[in-house]
Parts: C-alpha cells; sequence; structure tokens
C-alpha cells in the first residue's frame, strides 16, 4: 500500500467522508474515549508539561545530531552480529527486503504493526515475489482481510470500522460463525493468527525507537504480535524510518512515557520489547538472523527545513485523535496513510504539492493539535507554513485569491482607503441583506451563507460613535 | 491608566455594540480611553492564509499606530494574538522586531487586561438571563487566556452560567476555512450549536466576534431562539436584576 | 557472531549530514544538560512497601490479579492462582533463581517443563500448549505494574507469551519506582561495555487490544491472564 490512499480528488474524498455517518460514528467515539484516557494519563503526572518539554529537548537533539546516533546505531547493530541496509528510497528498501526473503526461502512472512512498510508498500514488493504476508496486529488483520482496505489512523488502524462491519469481513473470508462481540472476534483472530506465526520463516517488525547507545530496537504495543514477531521465526527484519531514533536508554525511557500516555492514556502499554541484535547462542527461541533496514524515503528533504520539527514526531496520534476536521471526514478523506494534523503536515513534505496541496488547508488552525503533541511539535504553525509556501515559493495559490489578498493589504495598510471602505460596507451589502441578515452571499460568501447567516455591517461604525462621542466631549474620550 | 482601544475589524464593522461596551466599560473601570484613527485589520486572514509579504506590511503600520500607547486593549483574544505574532514575523535582532516585542508587552484581551492589569473580577454587572460561554481557540490556547472571562462571568450579578460540553471544540471558523472548507466548516459549527442547544442556556456568550459571527449565523438560520452576545455587553450591564 | 554487513551507509549519511549541516560532526555528540529531568522525580522518597501499595492498586488499571506471600507460603500461592486459572500443565524458565528460592521441587512435582535452551522447535511446541507460563522478575516498575525480563540463555523469550495465563514471581528486592530505574540500570550496562538481554520485555498485565471500537479486549495474541506475586522475603 503506497502512503496515496483513495480517490485521487481531495474534494470527492471529503464528500465521501462526510457522508459515511457509521465511520463518522465510530470516528467520533473513539476520538472521545481516546481524549477522555489521554487526558486523565497527562493530569496524573501533575507535570505533564515539564514532560512535554524533556520529550522535545530530546527529539530536537538527536535530529539535529541524526547522522552521528545513525551511524552509531548501525555500529553496534553490526557489532552484534547483526546487518544494516541504509535505503535513499522505498525501492531500495524493498529490494533489499525481497532479497532477504529469497535467500531465505522465505514462504510465509509475518508482519507486526508498522507504518513505514506501509508507506513504500513493502508487502506489495513481497507478493510479487510470491511471498504471503500476514498482518498481525488486530486492526491491519482486518484491514488485510477486507480487501485491503486502507488504515484510517496511525494508531487504531481500523478505527473507521464497527464490530459488524467487523463481523462480516470476518464471516465472509474466514466463515467466522460467532457473534460481533470484540472478544469473540479477537478470540477468532487469536486462533488463526497463531497458527501463522508458527509457520512463518521471516518476521517482520517495525520500530518505536532505536537505541543508538546499543543497537536496540523498541516496540510497543498491547496485543503482543510484535512479541511473536520476534520470538518465532528464525529471521527477522527491522524496518524503521531514519527519524525513529533516540540516543540512548535514558532518553528511551521519557520518549515511551510520553508515547504511551498519549496514545492510548497507558502508563505503560502491554509489552513494551527491546530487542538488541539476534539471539544469543544460549538462546533457545529468537531470530538466528537479524536485518536492519534504515529508511529515508523523502525524510532528508524535510532536514534543515522550516518543516524539521515535523520529524521529532513519535506517531502517537493525539493530533489525530483531538482533531475537529478528522473527527468529521475520517482519516481516508486525507489521501495518506498519515491522515490528521501530522498527515496533513508530512503527506506534502514526504510527497509533493501536487498529490497534497489541499491538506494545509484541511483544518481550522484551532492549534488543538499543537496543545496535546507531546513533543510539542507547532503543528497548526506548520500548516501556516505551509500555505507561506504554496503561496510564495510554489505561487500556487488561485489568481482570484492573490488578487483579494493584494488588495487587502492595500486597503489595511491605507488608514484613508480602509475607512473608506468599511464605511461603504453596509450599503454593497445592502442589496443582499433582510433584516440585517444576509442569507445568500454573493462570491465566496455563498460558501458561508449556505448553512449560515452573515450579518450586515452596521450602518454606524464603532469609529464614527467614537468620533462624534468626542467631539461631544463625553465622558473622558480625550484626543 | 490610559488605553488606546484596538477595535479589530469585526468589531468596528458588525460587533459595535460589544466594542462600545468595551469602551464604556473601560472607562467605568477608570480607564481613560483613546482610539487611533489610523488603525485597520491586524492582517491575519492574509497571515493566516500564507500571505506573509502582505502581512508584514500589515504588521509595520500596526505597529506605529500603537506606537505611542501605554496600554493596548483589543475586543478579540485572536486578533490581540496576531499582534503578538508580529514578533516572528520580523528578522530576528531587527529594529521592527524590537519594536513587535514592544507592542506586544502592553497589548492585551479586554478580560485578560481587567482580570491581570486592572486586578478586577467583579466589574459590578448585573444581567438577568441563563448564559453558556464559548471558548475560543486562539484566545485560549495561543494567547493562553483561559479563566479570566469565567471569573468575570461568575461575578455578574442575576446571571447563571451553564458549563458547554466539549467546550473546546473549535466551532469551525478558522478565517478563510470557513468559505475554502465550508462543508467540513458547516459540521463543526453544527456540532457546536448541538452542544450549545443541550445547555438549554438562552444566551451564548464569547469573547471573539469571529466565532460569535460564525455560530450566530447558524443559529440565526435555525432560527433558534438563543441570543449570542459579547462578554462585553454583559459585563456592561447594570440594569436591575 | 561475526560483525554483520553495513550497506549504503556513507553516502546515506553524507546527505544527511549536508542537510543539517554546521551543526552535526562525525566527532562524539555530547548530550546536553536537559532543561528538566520529570522522569525523576515521580515516587520520589516512597519507601519499597508504599511502592508495594503502589504497584498493587496499579494491577487493577492492567487486569492483573496482584499477590503478597512469603517464601515460605509461595508454592501455596501459585497452586492457588493455577487453580484459580484452572491450568494443570507449567511451562518456566531455565533460572537458578528457582533453585535459590528453594521451590524447584514444587515446581517438577506440578506437571511442568523447563525452558530447555538447547531445543527451540521441542521448547517453543510445549509453551505452545502449556497453560500457564513462570518466571521471575529482574525488576519491577510500582508506577506502571510492570515486570521486566532480561530475557537471555535460558529465559525464554515464548515462556510469558504463549501459554494463556502467566504468573511472575517478583521478589520484593526488585521493585522500583518506574522505567527509569530500569533503564538507568540498563544505561549502566552499556557504559560499562557489558552484553545486555538480546530481548528485554517490559510486561505490563495481560495482552490486550482496543482496536474493535476501542473496547478494551483481554488477551490478543498473549496471556490472557496474569497474575503477580510479591515474595517479601526475596
Ligand atoms: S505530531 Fe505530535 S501529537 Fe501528532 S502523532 Fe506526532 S507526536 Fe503525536
Amino acid at each position: 500500500m503506497p502512503m496515496h490512499i483513495g480517490e485521487k480528488d481531495f474534494k470527492k474524498r471529503v464528500t465521501k467522508g462526510l457522508d459515511d455517518d457509521f465511520m463518522r460514528g465510530a470516528v467520533r467515539s473513539a476520538q472521545e474515549r481516546l481524549q477522555d484516557k489521554r487526558a486523565t494519563a497527562a493530569d496524573e503526572l501533575g507535570d505533564w508539561e515539564d514532560w512535554r518539554t524533556l520529550g522535545s529537548e530530546i527529539r530536537g537533539h538527536t535530529i539535529e545530531h541524526l547522522d552521528y546516533y545513525l551511524h552509531q546505531l548501525s555500529e553496534k547493530v553490526a557489532e552484534l552480529g547483526g546487518h544494516v541496509f541504509f535505503a535513499e528510497t522505498g525501492e531500495e528498501a524493498n529490494e533489499y527486503i525481497q532479497k532477504v526473503a529469497k535467500e531465505k526461502d522465505a514462504k510465509k512472512i509475518a508482519k507486526s504493526k508498522s507504518m513505514v512498510t506501509e508507506e513504500i508498500s513493502m508487502n506489495e514488493a513481497l507478493e510479487d515475489i510470491g511471498c504471503e504476508v500476514i498482518e498481525t496486529d488486530l486492526g491491519e488483520y482486518i484491514l488485510q482481510l477486507d480487501e485491503h482496505d486502507p488504515p484510517s489512523h496511525i494508531v487504531a488502524p481500523a478505527l473507521h470500522k464497527n464490530k459488524e462491519q467487523i463481523r462480516e469481513v470476518f464471516h465472509e473470508k474466514l466463515d467466522y460463525l460467532k457473534s460481533e462481540k470484540p472478544e469473540e472476534l479477537a478470540l477468532f483472530a487469536r486462533e488463526k493468527l497463531r497458527e501463522e506465526f508458527t509457520e512463518a520463516d521471516l518476521g517482520i517488525t517495525g520500530c518505536n525507537f532505536a537505541v543508538a547507545e546499543s543497537g536496540s530496537f523498541a516496540l510497543v504495543t498491547n496485543e503482543g504480535n510484535a512479541r511473536m514477531v520476534s520470538a518465532l521465526p528464525k529471521t527477522q527484519i527491522t524496518v524503521m524510518g531514519m527519524e525513529r531514533i533516540v540516543p540512548g536508554w535514558e532518553e528511551l525511557d521519557v520518549v515511551v512515557s510520553l508515547l504511551t500516555r498519549a496514545a492510548v492514556g497507558q502508563k505503560l502499554t502491554s509489552y513494551i520489547t527491546a530487542l538488541t541484535g539476534p539471539k544469543q547462542l544460549e538462546e533457545a527461541d529468537g531470530p538466528e538472523e537479524f536485518h536492519l533496514v534504515i529508511v529515508d524515503n523523502g525524510r532528508s528533504k524535510i532536514l534543515g527545513t522550516e518543516f524539521q520539527e515535523a520529524l521529532h514526531c513519535i506517531r502517537c496520534a493525539a493530533c489525530i485523535n483531538v482533531c475537529p476536521v478528522y473527527r468529521h471526514v475520517g482519516g481516508h478523506a486525507y489521501g495518506s496513510i498519515y491522515p490528521g494534523p501530522i498527515g496533513a503536515v508530512l503527506s506534502p513534505l514526504l510527497s509533493d504539492y501536487e498529490e497534497y496541496q489541499e491538506l494545509p488547508y484541511a483544518s481550522s488552525l484551532c492549534g488543538a493539535c499543537t496543545e496535546v503533541c507531546p513533543v510539542k511539535i507547532p503543528l497548526h504553525e506548520q500548516l501556516i507554513m505551509h500555505r507561506r509556501k504554496i503561496v510564495e515559493d510554489e505561487k500556487k495559490s488561485p489568481l482570484s485569491e492573490r488578487v483579494v489578498m493584494r488588495g487587502f493589504e492595500q486597503l489595511v495598510n491605507s488608514a484613508n482607503l480602509y475607512r473608506t471602505a468599511t464605511k461603504m460596507a453596509p450599503f454593497l451589502t445592502t442589496p443582499f441583506a433582510k433584516n440585517k441578515l444576509i442569507s445568500k452571499g454573493p462570491g465566496p460568501l455563498k460558501h458561508w451563507t449556505h448553512a449560515r447567516d452573515f450579518p450586515q455591517p452596521a450602518n454606524e461604525r464603532f469609529r464614527d460613535w467614537f468620533n462624534s462621542r468626542e467631539k461631544r466631549g463625553e465622558k473622558n474620550a480625550k484626543r | 491608566m490610559k488605553v488606546s482601544f484596538f477595535v479589530t475589524c469585526l468589531g468596528d464593522m458588525f460587533y459595535v455594540n460589544a466594542s462600545k461596551a468595551a469602551v464604556e466599560l473601560l472607562e467605568h473601570l477608570g480607564c481613560e480611553i483613546d482610539f487611533p484613527k489610523a488603525q485597520t485589520c491586524c492582517g491575519q486572514p492574509a497571515y493566516n492564509s500564507g500571505y506573509h509579504k502582505e502581512t508584514l506590511e500589515v504588521a509595520k503600520h500596526l505597529v506605529e499606530t500603537f506606537e505611542h500607547a501605554e496600554y493596548v486593549v483589543g475586543i478579540s483574544g485572536s486578533c490581540v494574538f496576531m499582534i503578538h505574532e508580529y514578533v516572528h514575523l520580523f528578522e530576528e535582532g531587527s529594529e521592527w522586531q524590537k519594536r513587535a516585542i514592544e507592542l506586544k508587552e502592553k497589548t492585551y484581551e479586554l478580560t485578560q487586561f481587567i482580570v491581570d492589569i486592572l486586578g478586577v473580577e467583579d466589574v459590578g454587572a448585573s444581567y438577568d438571563g441563563v448564559a453558556t460561554y464559548h471558548t475560543s481557540c486562539h484566545m485560549t490556547r495561543l494567547l493562553g487566556v483561559k479563566e479570566a472571562p469565567f471569573r468575570l462571568l461568575e461575578n455578574v450579578n442575576g446571571l447563571q452560567m451553564i458549563d458547554l460540553p466539549n467546550r473546546h471544540d473549535c466551532c469551525g471558523f478558522g478565517g478563510t476555512f470557513s468559505v475554502k472548507m465550508s462543508d467540513i466548516s458547516e459540521q463543526m459549527v453544527d456540532e457546536k450549536v448541538e452542544h450549545i442547544e443541550e445547555t438549554s442556556a438562552n444566551l451564548l456568550l464569547g469573547a471573539d466576534g469571529s466565532c460569535l459571527m460564525n455560530i450566530g449565523g447558524r443559529l440565526s438560520r435555525n432560527e433558534s431562539p438563543v441570543e449570542v452576545k459579547h462578554i462585553a455587553e454583559i459585563l456592561n450591564s447594570r440594569g436591575d436584576v | 557472531m561475526p560483525k554483520g554487513n553495513i550497506i549504503n551507509r556513507e553516502a546515506f549519511l553524507a546527505n544527511i549530514r549536508a542537510k543539517i549541516g554546521g551543526i552535526s560532526s562525525d566527532k562524539p555528540v555530547e548530550k546536553p544538560a536537559w532543561t528538566t529531568e520529570p522522569q525523576k522525580k515521580v515516587l520520589e522518597g516512597y519507601d519499597r512497601d508504599q511502592l508495594i501499595t503502589v504497584l498493587r492498586e496499579q494491577c487493577k488499571e492492567i487486569h492483573t490479579d496482584f499477590y503478597q506471600t512469603t517464601l515460605q507460603d509461595l508454592s501455596e500461592t501459585i497452586t492457588s492462582v493455577m487453580k484459580e486459572y484452572e491450568s494443570e500443565t507449567v511451562v518456566y524458565s531455565d533460572d537458578p533463581r528457582f533453585e535459590n528460592a528453594k521451590i524447584e521441587d514444587y515446581i517438577t512435582s506440578l506437571n511442568a517443563f523447563k525452558w530447555d535452551r538447547t531445543d527451540r522447535e521441542g521448547s517453543i511446541k510445549i509453551a505452545e500448549k502449556a497453560d500457564v507460563g513462570i518466571t521471575f522478575s529482574d525488576i519491577t516498575l510500582a508506577e506502571s505494574g510492570t515486570v521486566v525480563l532480561l530475557n537471555d540463555k535460558g529465559q525464554g523469550r515464548s515462556v510469558s507469551l504463549l501459554p494463556a495465563n502467566y504468573i511472575a514471581i517478583i521478589p520484593k528486592s526488585t521493585i522500583v519506582k518506574r522505567m527509569t530505574q530500569a533503564t538507568d540500570y540498563i544505561h549502566a550496562q552499556v557504559e560499562k561495555g557489558e552484553d545486555i538481554a538480546s530481548c528485554i520485555n517490559f510486561i505490563t498485565g495481560p495482552s490486550n487490544s482496543a482496536d474493535i471500537e476501542m473496547n478494551l479486549v483481554v488477551g490478543v495474541h498473549g496471556p490472557i491472564h496474569a497474575a503477580y506475586i510479591v515474595v517479601d522475603d526475596l
């Protein structure tokens, strides 16, 4: 599955989202639960703001010295006997992974949740060479069964589906006969996936955080699938976006604590699994061979730009869970596997404006995302920076808007012009108004008045009132 | 105390009663008000749309306009925050940035000014009604004014306040967002209106004209009986209860 | 183990260096002094007994059964937990602590299998079939209710993972405040140039998922039930 998902046209995707009542109901209730849990977990700490400060310092420092830490990481992994492949592009990463799969003659591949492998369409690449790839995260498994329905959320990929729909998928694809109770559905998936794990020749994991000082990889899960993937198959490949790294264990503590709280409101998730190299001689289980694939795929384009902070993201989805736009349109409307505020920032950077020019505008700039981000990424400001780039560097804003803005500048810069224009406004709008309300506006106002009335400007402006009061010498109005 | 009043576009053209009330209220609290006539829009519509060169010119104009003020008090948290943002528009360490910092340090939103600078929480207002209050995003999250309006409203004689469910959700205005993404914006304002109706308040208050224009526009289209007022109008009411 | 291959590194890192240039270099990077370290203040001043109270409370949050006992009563407690979980067969780690705690004899009297570090397939198969897996906790985090297993040698990654039920024996002496103390310990090992365990598991209760309508379901891939037994005199 590539980064881009669904319909090409943004407006169509939005309409589809807005019309999907099932999805909107599911998203709304999920958001409310997740928001509550996050807020409770943050409040419990008492000094959440200090934690965020520390988180942002750690991420900032790491990204500023990314070359050093990646170097250190790769040295450590190699010392332990693991192999490291640096991939500039998704294709390079896939070729390498295909090569390992072929060498190991892998038929069945068990995979734990990983966004970067979605981004580079790794599953398709492996299927091309005849491998069967099994998603083992419950949410991903459901989507995979459902004809590769794309994920709509970076932590809970099947958030847009309700349990009845999931029962339907299981029934159709796997002859599931029981009820839509989540317990029964999960138990069924447990049994099915157990078989897959034991048969898999190759395990592929993502990476929440790599630890440079020891060449370790932390996987944060609740289900335990990443543990399965790293205990049972004989060969393991870990694929990481190049920014998913911390200097040492002390920093791992902080970012993991932030991640689990911000993502799901847990102090720690059920399993934090830290893997260091292949299994040792005296161990029975664990991979005999270990490969690390470090993926750039557009990330280095972001380094050194005003968007560098976007690389601080720890993929907790807190910004998605509070976003009112996401709530109404759902994840698929973003057309990217990275939805919500972080998706609107990241997708145009990893791809281009051609594909994602609308996303930076899909925000009311309410700042809810910036407020919750555990590593203090100024998300709404980054959206404004995108808009600036689109307007000033790419010159891609609509001509009509440019004309309006140029006029606006002249208007507000000239006190006289501004005064005249505001004075004229009530008269100019009179033809459209009834009882001082405009219910069918001209020009861009018609979008507004589709569902809302617009007030007609007052006949006497504030400044007129103030002036005449001053002239009459009322109260202490002076000057 | 000398206050230069920053009326904002909406306050000048649409919410004239709110602006008048704010001036009278500040005078009632002992301030001397002046109105620098050269003032225009804060430039936020251009800034948020990505037209930063244009915004820079506007910023210079307002910096000059308010240069000599002792305090600048505005009636929109969002526009006041935009003035604070000027600091980041100018080149680091430049003369203009210095002037922008000076402006920032003396510019306040109305309720913030009353509570934090004048040190007043009870303005002696009375108003008969059952109200709920919409917390505007920019004012609470960006400017960081969270408590001041509630402090002031709690002390209004005769006014009953009801909590607005999900009050931190955006009303869907977002400047050009409301026309560019009007279909999404409509859904957001609809949800806001649902929550307002849940409170069964007959009065919606807010401190930001733009949100009030958005929510009010939807309420009026729905022919809702809920009345919409700027907080200044309530704080300046001194009728019998 | 021979050193692994590193492919494409130089060009890849040179590109990064060019982008963040000036800021970074090949020379060792000093971590800055962080302006705040809230993680060090959590549960400050709590003694072990207070930490046990925190742990016990947290177990309620994480759907984990909590027991506190003494060495003498340990085997009895295990028996009662197994009864509770309707478990007959046991897999346990190859760990001298069972012997040291003098419960190895008790365990072997059960229908039990000791993890065999030389038999991959066999050990995994048995762990798959066992009703309950039992391990010791190496470090126990009170705040989050977490047992940390430094899985190497005979510990077996699968022991705490494959059976439907999991019992962690928690020596009281292993209880610390939070993850910070565990990562400090591991960091110190790294600093000293010691090998760290190839698989370090931070386990917090049974496995679960909220992927279906955000409803918490316990027991997805890993154990469905988990019990912690704190042993006072260990
Ligand atoms: S941007 Fe911040 S809030 Fe959003 S996913 Fe990344 S870390 Fe979490």
